[in-house]
């Protein structure tokens, strides 16, 4: 009897320790992507958020005191196995960051009924910026269609576009047809053309049939809307067809260092709208390499570690600690849930101030969301490669969301009525 | 509509003759290289009845070995008879480890350890190499990089040195193979096997050496075929997909023909290609290279079952 009690009381201690030890940790699980044709821009986006987490955990503890775990579940950036990582993380997870838009669709509905907002930073779904229809979806601090407008106000800035003809160089997949929308609006309001070129998963390093289309087109630019393979892929065809460079325009996706280090200096020029920049003399960099780097918890390199790539993956990893931080003030807790995260996600103000207490001076434009606001609509900075890396060539252009917020919004309750029933946060007004 | 289908498409070729050559310039290019993919299936095919699923990983694995030796230091050709010996050692392994103890099995568990080949150099390269995009060393191979600009009929027609490179090497690689296969008594060996097994066999040709042969060809092959499509766009994962662009060829040449991967594979690389242009993109918006070389072989599949110049199988009862 005596052994009896003893091992029933050494059961409930290990069982009571063992919950704690559960429970003393941010599982914010990463579907990720390093392995497969994409793979090459996964790894820089993927490092870069690990090591941002790692730093926290190393200098910090966490966030609240709190060790973040950013478990990744590898998807090969195959919707399938994006949802099966879904499936296989919700249950203790307080966030889920799909890295892909059709995994992104795919799990939408699921996340009203788990209750586990979606980040989705600059990739998803455009009408996830209505944040009271989409109230688990999040893809601040800026969407497709900001990345569009952006593009076209810069073109515009370079003269105007009335009776100009844009190609619209595109994947053939859910994310490269997000802005067709937005641009056919813009091409109608500004008296531009536009003409998409689709190109398909299998064409990706053959693109000379898209570019002889676009020889044959004549267009005034080129606006590319690539990933993975594709990016290289269509630049070194436009070396090759001697397109001018400096009219072909990406976007944020497509301006990968390494995908321009294979044309190099000839692709000179090249432009792709940012709302993230590599500043390496940012405090976020030595923090990383001090805690991380310094002590071998990287898998990233110095040559990765400059590119655009990684200091985005850096600024994705800083808003969801950002969103953490903001809930665990509002609800006075460190072990918040999914549903405080929620919260948290939908009241970040990440003002300049804010920024530079983050140590991200210049990587990322100031930006706030809200219950109505799902996207924060940052803005971004045109960059442009000057054969050996991207440097800045505007100031911070900002999206005319009013352009499309009526778009979105329609979309929005279209894309709910035909899942319906879709729950809708009622207490959300459009203004709020 | 019947314009659009049956004039404009004749008219614009004639009108823009300049442009239509660049057209069959990049077909050719193209098809050249899904010959040369197709080859190394047809080989392996003829010798074992394997369908490699293998194929399009190994043209990964050949260029990523080449530019992993070269990024070590190791001078560019150096370098490439490195990675043929590496190339080798894979199909002395291929053949010990996963066919011979496989040798009898139904068609279908040869195809599936191919499969498992396949993912086992995923993984192997992976971990090996990363998943990054990586350069390919076209510099240091002496392959020529500029462009020749010629004007026919007052037009412009842009040819690659890249492109000119590829067309010779592959052809120069073919004819060896072909002469190979033909006149010596290796490759007359291959044939028999691809002919009659048991009559092979019982004349004394080894089908372990033979496989590992055929193995190593389908190596060299993919080697090439890595270097030219690592030259385009950097050497990735994403090359893998390139092989799949052989399937078509392979079902409108025959398996089992070496002249039907050749004449399919051009065939394909040039139609689709006139296709898109003058038909895809003004009528369907584009993008009907991913389908248009499975209907072209399903069109000739209906009429020749057995492929362009495939075998016809009867079989009497």
């Amino acid at each position: 009897m005596k052994h009896f009690t003893k091992l029933a009381i050494a059961a409930v201690v290990a069982g009571v320790t063992a919950g704690a030890a559960l429970a003393q940790e941010l599982y914010t699980p990463n579907l990720a992507y390093r392995t497969g044709p994409f793979a090459a821009t996964g790894i820089p986006l993927m490092n870069g958020q690990a090591d941002y987490l790692a730093m926290l955990n190393a200098r910090d503890g966490g966030i609240g005191g709190i060790p973040v775990n950013a478990e990744e579940c590898e998807t090969g950036y195959s919707t399938e196995k994006g949802v099966e990582c879904y499936e296989k993380t919700k249950g203790k997870a307080i966030v889920t960051q799909p890295w892909s838009t059709g995994i992104t669709l795919q799990v939408l509905p699921k996340t009203n009924i788990d209750m586990i907002p979606i980040l989705a930073p600059g990739y998803g779904f455009s009408p996830m910026m209505d944040g009271a229809t989409f109230q688990w979806a999040f893809n601040m601090p800026a969407g497709y269609w900001d990345a569009a407008d952006m593009i076209v106000q810069y073109l515009e800035s370079q003269g105007s576009l009335d009776g100009k003809k844009i190609a619209f160089l595109h994947l053939d997949h859910p994310f490269g047809k997000e802005p067709i929308p937005v641009l056919e609006q813009l091409a109608a309001a500004k008296g531009f053309s536009m003409v998409p070129i689709p190109v398909g998963l299998k064409e990706m390093q053959n693109q000379s049939a898209q570019w002889l289309q676009i020889r044959r087109e004549r267009p005034d630019y080129v606006v590319m809307w690539g990933w993975g393979a594709m990016n290289a892929g269509a630049i070194t065809e436009a070396v090759k067809t001697k397109f001018p460079m400096e009219n072909f325009v990406g976007v944020w996706w497509s301006g990968h260092d390494a995908d321009l280090r294979i044309a190099g200096a000839d692709a000179k020029g090249y432009k792709s709208i940012s709302w993230s920049f590599p500043n390496q003399d940012a405090p976020v960099m030595a923090a990383i390499k001090e805690h991380v780097v310094d002590k071998g918890l990287s898998k990233s390199d110095a040559e990765e570690m400059s590119g655009v790539f990684y200091g985005r993956g850096i600024v994705i990893s800083a808003i969801l600690a950002e969103g953490i931080a903001t809930a665990q003030a509002h609800f006075g807790t460190a072990e918040i849930n999914a549903e405080q995260l929620r919260w948290g996600l939908e009241n970040i103000n990440m003002t300049a101030e804010r920024i530079s207490e983050l140590g991200l001076d210049g990587m990322v434009p100031p930006f706030s969301t809200s219950c109505a606001d799902h996207t924060g609509h940052s803005g971004g900075w045109m960059l442009e490669w000057d054969g050996e890396k991207f440097v800045k060539v505007s100031d911070l252009l900002t999206a005319n969301v009013d352009g499309y917020k009526a778009l979105a919004q329609t979309n929005a309750a279209e894309y709910a009525s035909a899942n319906a029933p879709w729950p809708v946060n009622e207490n959300c007004s459009a203004t709020n | 509509m019947l314009n659009d289908i049956f004039i404009k498409p004749f008219v614009d070729m004639v009108s823009a003759p300049d442009f239509l050559l660049q057209v069959l310039w990049e077909g050719l290019v193209s098809g050249i290289l899904y010959a040369l993919i197709a080859l190394g299936f047809v080989l392996i095919f003829r010798s074992s009845r394997i369908f490699n699923f293998a194929q399009g990983i190994m043209v990964v694995f050949a260029a990523l070995t080449l530019v992993g030796l070269h990024a070590y230091g190791i001078p560019a050709w150096i370098a490439v008879a490195m990675t043929l010996g590496v190339m080798f050692v894979l199909a002395v392994s291929i053949e010990r480890i996963v066919l011979r103890p496989l040798v009898g099995q139904p068609d279908i568990i040869l195809f599936m350890a191919t499969i498992g080949i396949t993912l086992f150099l995923i993984g192997g390269g992976e971990i090996i190499f990363g998943g990054e995009n990586k350069q390919m060393i076209t510099a240091e191979l002496g392959i020529p990089t500029g462009d020749t600009v010629l004007e026919p009929w007052g037009g412009l027609l842009i040819l690659q040195h890249l492109d000119i490179t590829v067309v010779v090497v592959a052809t120069l690689l073919v004819a060896a193979l072909l002469a190979f296969l033909n006149y010596t008594r290796m490759g007359r060996a291959i044939r028999a096997l691809g002919d009659d097994h048991q009559a092979a066999l019982s004349v004394g040709i080894s089908l372990q050496t033979i496989w590992v042969l055929v193995w190593f060809i389908a190596g060299i092959i993919a080697l090439v075929t890595g270097i030219a499509w690592g030259a385009r766009a950097g050497v990735s994962f994403a090359l893998e997909v390139i092989a799949y662009k052989a399937l078509p060829v392979l079902m409108l040449g025959g398996l089992e023909s070496i002249t039907g991967a050749i004449i399919g594979g051009l065939m394909i690389g040039i139609l689709e290609k006139l296709f898109e242009i003058y038909w895809g993109q003004p009528l369907m918006g584009g993008n009907t290279e991913t389908w248009f070389a499975f209907v072209l072989a399903l069109v000739v599949l209906l009429f020749r079952p057995q492929g362009l110049f495939g075998e016809r199988i009867i079989e009497r009862v």
